[in-house]
């Protein structure tokens, strides 16, 4: 489906098509350029080629795969690469394969400031988007004017309020987990504007009232791999009622303060205003409330967290989240998982004991 | 007033008397040993007064919270800030080393992962946390710190350590973020370092309770500087044929750059290690007793093994000329500068060896194994520590290629033994040595 995506956007519309690594990236600097973003999440399975024997075995399969993927050639449709410095496996990764060997086409980088939202951080993000943006330009051939980046702004802003409305009323959508996030992650490869129409003929099937039956978990973690899992939460009858993936919530910018007359700041302004990610190094208190005031409005009974061996950022705030859910009553489960193709048979196992231990819960539905 | 003058006292007066009994100790064991046994050539005297100076730190520190601003601080922090507004500085790192030598990790690590954090996390951080949750520490105690200054130069496992020791501690953290460098540092990226080094003199002044004195960090930048010159010269002994001490000499010997930058006593110990190194070489005696191979180490130590390979290695006759983690302390100091104390620390702290690029990586191991005359290396492919580690599988063939030395990619953990295969591992190094016969 995404390379048939590429060769629809490249024939119909002349768009180059760029492989994006997670987390965060400048989409919009992309879209403005009328170029298409294809995200790279592994991908998922088996690494496909040898090259992932150049990263060790200790190293989060997001980088092995993608390795692989790039130096395999599998990744040839696409007509370069943005490796966002999402943390120290994707920051080596970004040199590795393009210093080293596995990917000869351009490549591009994005600096994140860690920490929390402070001046001297906006004026480098402001420095560092300008200075993608310069690159991508000369890439494109397209000049980046103030219209167009305008233009892109309000485009992802209509997507993430859409993608925020169906996350917010999750209870009246009328689609299994599977069905829900199939849709969410077609945003991580399909042109925007076309994303938005079926987010949009989504939002319309909404009922007035809940029609999801299951019980409310908050799941957060990193991607909702391998899709599985999903159904196996539906089957134990559980449902995903708020979200915090780091592939799908925690990009969805909902904080709408009106946007700056300026592009450029409205976009620093989008990038500040993004929920707390660990990635970013966002304060944990901050990441804390977050997460409760995503399970109060909810509903949520229990709390998944789902997260990738070896992943440092999201492991470090694993025993945060225990103990923030903790003090509320809610029970955890914590699912560490490898990209895999399938859900293991012990993940099944626990995921149908947590969906019995929520359904035994006081107040369960 | 009186936590102050306990501090000062805890230097100059009861430390010298328990460094005294020590050493006494120390002696009384050595006469009970056979005398001139094993592969290693004659001991550094300088051993000596590096235990008692890092000891008196750790001695002093214990009395330090509450007389004057104490700062837990990462290894690769512009720590000359702190130092001139008067902070006691605790690496965390290096204590964790520290607990890492004494196999202390998997007792430490249990306690972290007891409380939810992953095994597989930097095992100095596990180390460093199952000690602050269980009050545990060989060196008596720890003072509580007033702010914690975090610079992600060396990498990002720094930033999320650190807001977990801000949260059970209850204390501010200041970071220093250094974007990765591909090349050379872009205008943008040095103005944001730059920009942070200016917020931390005003909050690490508001700790400490007085303005930061531009002259007294003239003089501290100048003093780091010198430490780091002076550590390089140390290194720069083991050019000559036979190194005057060992690498593994050299990962114990790095701690008062590490935990004493910026200040005249790291610089006085480094002036009488350099002077006993040089006077080594002139007489022609070496850290091993025959050193027939040199070779370059990549990446952290195993702390925990240290003295063992090093023995297996000694015995048949190889030696750790160099090694790209002491080295790093030695080429990065030497490019601040006190005419610019912040834009200099700015560039400086922005372009040590784990914030750049892999090219940059190779051209050190490059330069080293040249400068060293080394016929191979060992690239330590650390479990612990993605950002040195990632990469190695290539740096190890481009090395062998380009250089036609023999090159082993050895997998271990720099402090925990559990991730260690000590059989399988040593079997390794066997085989590789004998490659070289
Ligand atoms: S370590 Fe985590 S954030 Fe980094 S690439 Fe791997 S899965 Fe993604
Ligand atoms: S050992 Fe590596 S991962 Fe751990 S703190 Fe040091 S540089 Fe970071």
């Amino acid at each position: 489906m995404r390379n048939q995506e590429i060769r629809t956007q490249r024939e119909r519309h002349g768009r180059q098509a760029v492989a994006v690594l997670p987390i965060h990236y400048p989409k919009e600097l992309l879209t403005a350029l009328d170029l298409l973003a294809v995200e790279l999440w592994g991908p998922p399975g088996p690494p496909r080629g040898d090259d992932a024997g150049r990263v060790q075995s200790y190293v989060c399969s997001v980088v092995r795969n993608a390795l692989a993927f790039l130096a395999g050639g599998h990744a040839d449709s696409v007509d370069g690469v943005l490796f966002p410095h999402t943390c120290d496996s994707i920051q080596q990764l970004a040199t590795l394969a393009t210093d080293l060997g596995g990917w000869t086409k351009p490549a591009f980088t994005f600096l994140h400031p860690r920490g929390a939202d402070r001046p001297s951080a906006r004026r480098f993000v402001e420095a560092e988007l300008r200075r993608l943006a310069g690159t991508l330009e000369a890439f494109s051939g397209h000049a980046l004017t103030e219209e167009r980046l305008a233009a892109a702004l309000a485009l992802h802003r209509e997507v993430d309020a859409a993608r925020g409305a169906l996350l917010d009323a999750r209870a009246r959508l009328p689609l299994d987990d599977t069905q829900l996030y199939a849709l969410l992650r077609r945003g991580e490869w399909r042109w925007p504007a076309d994303h938005l129409v079926e987010l949009e003929a989504a939002l319309a099937t909404l009922a007035p009232e809940p029609v999801q039956r299951g019980v409310p978990v908050l799941v957060t973690g990193y991607v909702p791999e391998p899709a599985a899992l999903l159904a196996t939460l539906n089957g134990a009858g559980g449902y995903v009622a708020a979200d915090d993936y780091a592939a799908v919530g925690r990009r969805v910018v909902r904080a709408t303060p009106t946007p700056a007359a300026d592009p450029w700041r409205a976009l620093v302004d989008r990038y500040f205003a993004a929920p707390p990610c660990p990635t970013r190094g966002a304060d944990t208190g901050v990441r804390m409330a977050h997460l409760a005031a995503l399970a109060e409005r909810s509903g949520a009974r229990g709390v998944l967290v789902h997260v990738l061996k070896f992943c440092e950022p999201e492991l470090f705030d694993v025993p945060a989240v225990k103990q923030a859910f903790a003090s509320r009553g809610l029970p955890v489960l914590v699912l560490e998982g490898e990209l895999e193709g399938a859900l293991s048979g012990q993940a099944v196992t626990r995921l149908e004991a947590f969906g019995e231990l929520l359904q035994g819960a006081p107040g369960a539905a | 007033m009186l936590r102050r003058a306990r501090y000062e006292l805890a230097g100059r007066a009861a430390f010298p008397i328990l460094t005294a009994l020590e050493a006494w100790q120390h002696r009384l064991k050595r006469s009970r040993k056979q005398p001139g046994g094993g592969p290693f050539g004659p001991p550094l005297e300088s051993v000596r007064r590096l235990k008692e100076l890092m000891a008196h730190h750790y001695f002093q520190g214990r009395y330090a919270d509450g007389a004057v601003p104490v700062a837990w601080v990462t290894s690769g922090f512009p720590v000359e800030v702190l130092r001139a507004l008067g902070f006691h500085t605790v690496y965390p790192e290096n204590h964790a080393a520290l607990c890492g030598v004494q196999r202390l990790t998997p007792e430490y690590s249990d306690v972290a992962e007891a409380a939810g954090y992953s095994r597989d996390l930097c095992s100095y951080v596990r180390t460093d946390l199952g000690s602050v949750l269980s009050s545990k520490t060989p060196v008596g105690r720890l003072p509580r710190p007033q702010l914690l200054a975090c610079c992600t130069n060396i990498c990002q496992t720094v930033l999320y350590w650190y807001r977990e020791l801000s949260r059970h501690l209850g204390v501010p953290l200041v970071l220093v973020d250094t974007p990765f460098v591909h090349g050379t540092a872009s205008a943008h990226q040095l103005a944001y370092v730059k920009e942070q080094l200016e917020e931390l003199c005003l909050v690490a002044g508001r700790v400490s309770g007085k303005p930061l004195d531009a002259e007294r960090l003239v003089e501290v930048t100048r003093t780091a500087r010198e430490g780091s010159r002076l550590w390089g010269e140390c290194l720069a002994a083991s050019r000559a044929r036979p190194a005057p001490w060992t690498g593994i000499d050299g990962f114990f010997h790095i701690a008062p750059i590490v935990a004493l930058r910026g200040t005249e006593a790291c610089n006085g110990y480094y002036r009488l290690l350099r002077d006993e190194l040089e006077d080594r070489v002139a007489r022609g005696v070496g850290g091993l007793k025959e050193e027939k191979h040199r070779l370059l180490w990549d990446n952290l130590p195993v702390w925990f093994a240290v003295r063992r390979f090093s023995t297996l290695l000694a015995e048949r006759g190889f030696n750790f000329v160099s090694t790209s983690y002491t080295d790093a302390w030695a080429e990065a100091g030497v490019g601040i500068d006190p005419d610019d104390p912040i834009g200099s620390a700015a560039r400086t702290y922005t372009h040590v060896i784990l914030n750049q690029d892999l090219p940059n990586r190779l051209d050190i191991l490059r330069r080293l194994s040249r400068d060293y005359a080394v016929d191979g290396a060992i690239l330590h492919s650390d479990r612990s520590c993605k950002p040195y580690s990632i990469g190695q599988v290539d740096l190890r063939e481009r090395l062998a290629a380009e250089l036609g030395i023999r090159v082993l990619l050895l997998e271990a953990d720099h402090n925990d033994p559990r991730s260690w295969a000590a059989e399988p591992g040593e079997n390794r190094l066997a085989a590789f040595m004998e490659g070289f016969e």
